[in-house]
């Protein structure tokens, strides 16, 4: 891995065509600018690594039969199941 | 040249028209770009995302105001302009679902848009992901059936 020292309002370019600047510094926090042509797509690597993994579980090799969908009884019911399933991840 | 092959020569073109281009393809899957919507009605609400150049592979999708009737969906504005989308209705969205041992789950965070004039289309990263589950539970009439 390529390291660089930067100070904040310095850059890096990448390829002639990416730009990353720091932005700012707060405490722990490193506040980065990108500027890239549109059709490169950027993410924060553990919200891109968390939906590689789900699209991967959810390729289907063979395609099976679609599952029959619950026809939904009432808003409150759907939310309930997110509350629970919020707070299952929190704890 | 027979009525037959006629007919796949027929289906082919109307499947080229229909080609979905994902430039930058699914997160993981980047090389994959050329996809087609497969929609029965027997199948409804649920629809498959089939890779165009190897029939043997396909996502599961769901339109997510479907299956969750309280989504609400951020799209950034640099997704919007890069999809060419000028208002909501010009729009398709759609999110994959994962099926496992009975049960089913949607990735809310990172949904399928498509530009439906142009076809042109991106999973995008919801500006509001945190609220959201990659493995948000479907509920099914049929749990445990496939």
């Amino acid at each position: 891995m390529l390291v660089l020292s930067r100070k904040p309002g310095e850059s890096v370019v990448i390829d002639g065509r990416i730009k990353v600047k720091i932005v700012r510094l707060d405490g722990d926090v490193v506040k980065l600018g990108i500027e890239a042509p549109p059709d490169i797509p950027i993410h924060r690597q553990e919200v891109y690594d968390e939906i590689q993994q789900s699209n991967r579980q959810a390729l289907q090799s063979k395609p099976a039969a679609a599952p029959k969908l619950k026809e939904p009884k009432s808003k409150d019911s759907i939310s309930d199941r997110q509350n629970v399933e919020t707070a299952g991840l929190a704890a | 040249m027979s009525t037959l092959e006629l007919t796949e020569m027929e289906c082919m073109q109307v499947q080229t028209e229909n080609v979905i281009l994902m430039p930058s393809g699914l997160l993981g899957f980047e090389d994959i770009k050329r996809f087609i919507l497969l929609t029965n009605e027997e199948e409804a609400p649920f629809s498959w995302f089939q890779v165009l150049d190897d029939p043997s592979l396909a996502f599961l999708v769901v339109p997510p105001f479907d299956a969750v009737p309280d989504y609400q969906p951020e799209i950034s504005d640099d997704d919007i302009k890069y999809l060419g989308i000028k208002k909501p209705s010009d729009a398709l969205m759609y999110n994959i679902v994962t099926l496992r041992s009975g049960h089913a789950t949607v990735n809310l965070k990172g949904p399928i848009v498509i530009n439906r004039f142009t076809l042109r289309g991106k999973q995008v990263v919801l500006q509001n992901a945190t609220k959201y589950s990659v493995r948000h539970p479907l509920p099914l009439a049929n749990s445990g059936e496939f």
